[in-house]
């Protein structure tokens, strides 16, 4: 099969990952790179030996990309999956789908419209550990599963602009961060009936979010998430699923395979620890190969923009209770179509 | 002239915990445990024997001894309204196992007749002695963590069966035993009340008539939120019976404390596989250590009979809101 011809929109800190998966994938070109800073742009483009846009018509026009990777803040998805779709390609796009549902919907139709595919990048879903997770719950070993807990976070995260301050553009921990979980829970248990939830939105957001969801699934199960972007510094994911035979617990802390403490150099701090637990293939590079894979096949995804629709929801609802106080209950009835 | 010894009567042996308040009182040289009484003759026989003192059926009887000062009630939740009632009547100090009670009527009337009786009334909340809570207490006071945005914690644990899984002595399942602790310790930390409670409650764990599981969501007056799992979720394989955590997120920081992570992991093939063997500082000690010099100072008892109610009520609200679906407003 020929190589498909990848180009990635945003420089930041996605836009990295991606483009690391895609040069170590045999079957794809990275044939650019586009942001709107143009040296982010070059910085990215020079490191992968790509070629660097700042413009979209340029860059489609130049590089006739067959997949867009969109890697721009959440606020900014629909406008350039709308311009990728009407140019043909097909779309990769970062969660959470969109900052609103509406916009999320728009996105679908358009990519439908324009007869591309759509995937929005879940990765937690090929995180080995999730994955284990999942296959464990759907192997009946935990018999009838009862309360689920899932953590996830660390520091508040620094991006271009500050967006991710701004709730209107990033809609907080709740709705950047937490989704991974909100998606991943539906995946294991289905579709979510009723959301409570507390954050520091509306208390005093600074650059210190933290939340409690409370999740009630249509089968019954309970799940309490906890998101964080109020920790000094790291990053850390955790994980108990308890069933009426048996329990599952996974921290990332404690999964570390290797941990270093390195002697001051010249170019370094001293007593930095460093956890690593690597892996051959990222999970990042792992879902972009799967999705590759469906675009050349034309199999269905193992996670589709629907299921990020959904996610999307739970964590709108989760907002919703946030600011109102009273619990979300979701309808089965909110698919994409429903306007 | 040598000091008398603190008598002590131990009424019901009902909540295992009152073995490991004896152990402790056994140990303690200037106590003595002077009577058992124990509506179940055999188990209360078998405490006296392990003890020492007399023992009787009737709870009355005990109460009626001169040389007993303070009680320790360890019967069936439903039960210790009358037998704190009843003690306070005769005079004798008292702790209290948690829940203080089932319901806010009987606890408020132990509060009402322990101070209308000049007796102590100390809820047995032994959380707030664990060292790690206590070295978690002194880190937010210091200010360490700046001002406290939000808590988080669980106390997992199984189903203890029994009378725990008879409603009508239980008063409920996991968020009535596994609710009040950390409520407690979240009231200690924040320095303030819970202002609203929403829960989901439910049985999925055990074919039971109470509860097993549960997730609550806690408003406090001040501002802060937080979180608590009270489950019965641990499985018979567990390494130990359960858990009792906090996450203390604030301004300046974050602490984690797991009271229970000072433990070897030890895999036996002669006892029961993979166990935790828990050598940190014993709670119950400082518990017990702290009831016996509040009874013979005479100061104010360090967890109150009022405490005991605050925490009973969020447990009460959770089931509240649970029921209607709703947050359930207390204050």
């Amino acid at each position: 099969m020929s190589s498909l011809k990848v180009a990635i929109i945003g420089a930041g800190t996605m836009g990295w990952v991606h483009s690391d998966g895609y040069r170590n994938m045999a079957d794809v070109d990275l044939v650019g790179i586009l942001d709107i800073r143009a040296d982010a742009a070059r910085r990215l483009a020079a490191s992968k030996d790509t070629a660097a846009f700042t413009d979209m018509d340029e860059l489609i026009r130049e590089a006739r990309p067959d997949i867009i990777d969109v890697c721009v803040p959440t606020y900014l998805h629909r406008q350039v999956v709308e311009a990728a779709a009407s140019a043909g390609c097909h779309v990769i796009c970062e969660k959470p789908i969109a900052r609103t549902l509406e916009d999320a919907r728009a996105m679908i139709r358009a990519c439908r419209a324009a007869g591309v595919q759509l995937y929005i990048a879940h990765v937690v879903r090929f995180f080995p550990e999730y994955r284990r997770a999942h296959d464990w719950v759907a192997s009946g070993a935990a018999g009838r599963v009862g309360v689920v807990r899932a953590m996830r976070g660390g520091a508040f995260p620094t991006a271009w602009e500050d967006w991710y301050v701004n709730v209107a553009k990033s809609g907080t921990v709740i709705v950047d961060s937490m989704i991974h979980d909100f998606d991943f829970l539906r995946w294991c248990f289905g579709e979510v009936h009723r959301v409570f939830a507390k954050s520091q939105l509306g208390r005093d957001l600074m650059k210190l979010d933290h939340a409690f969801v409370s999740l009630r699934f249509r089968n019954g199960v309970m799940a309490h998430v906890e998101g964080t972007w109020a920790y000094p510094k790291g990053f850390q994911t955790e994980l108990e699923i308890a069933g009426s035979q048996g329990l599952l617990e996974f921290r990332s802390g404690r999964a570390a395979a290797l941990s270093s403490q390195f002697r001051q150099t010249e170019h370094t701090a001293a007593g930095v620890e460093v956890p690593e637990s690597p892996l051959r293939i990222s999970p990042y590079q792992r879902e972009l190969e799967h999705f590759v894979q469906c675009i050349q096949s034309g199999e269905k995804p193992l996670v589709t923009a629907e299921d990020a629709l959904k996610a999307l929801e739970i964590s709108l609802a989760a907002l919703t209770s946030v600011q109102t106080g009273a619990p979300v209950v979701l309808h089965e009835t909110a698919g994409y179509d429903q306007e | 002239m040598t000091k008398q010894p603190l008598g002590i009567g131990i009424l019901s042996f009902a909540h295992m915990h009152a073995y490991a308040y004896a152990d402790v009182l056994k140990q303690l040289p200037n106590v003595r445990i002077q009577a058992v009484a124990d509506t179940d003759e055999e188990r209360g026989r078998k405490a006296q024997a392990q003890y020492g003192g007399d023992f009787c059926v009737d709870y009355q009887r005990l109460l009626q001894r001169e040389d007993i000062d303070a009680v320790i009630v360890c019967s069936e939740n439903a039960r210790h309204a009358e037998m704190v009632l009843a003690a306070a009547e005769a005079g004798k100090h008292v702790l209290c196992e948690k829940p203080i009670a089932t319901t806010v009527n009987d606890a408020q009337r132990m509060i009402d007749a322990c101070e209308q009786h000049q007796v102590t009334l100390q809820i047995a909340f032994p959380v707030r002695f664990s060292t790690p809570l206590c070295r978690l207490k002194q880190t937010v006071e210091e200010g360490r963590l700046g001002r406290i945005v939000a808590i988080r914690g669980t106390n997992h644990g199984q189903n203890p069966g029994g009378w725990f899984v008879d409603p009508v002595l239980s008063g409920g399942g996991a968020v009535m035993d596994h609710t009040v602790h950390v409520v407690d310790i979240m009231r200690w930390l924040s320095e303030s009340e819970v202002r609203e409670v929403y829960a989901e409650v439910d049985t999925r764990f055990y074919d039971i008539e109470t509860d097993d599981c549960g997730l609550l969501m806690l408003e406090f007056e001040n501002g802060v939120f937080a979180s608590h799992d009270p489950s019965w979720s641990r499985p018979r394989a567990y390494p130990t019976w359960g858990d009792v955590t906090l996450e203390v997120i604030g301004t300046g920081g974050v602490t984690q404390v797991d009271a229970l992570a000072q433990h070897l992991d030890v895999y036996s093939d002669r006892d029961g596989g993979y166990q935790h063997a828990f050598f940190g500082d014993s709670m119950d000690a400082a518990l017990i250590l702290d009831f016996v010099d509040c009874v013979q100072t005479g100061r104010m008892p360090s967890i109150s009979g009022v405490d005991g109610l605050r925490a009973l009520e969020v447990a009460l609200a959770a089931y509240e809101s649970a029921q209607s679906g709703r947050p359930v407003r207390l204050r």
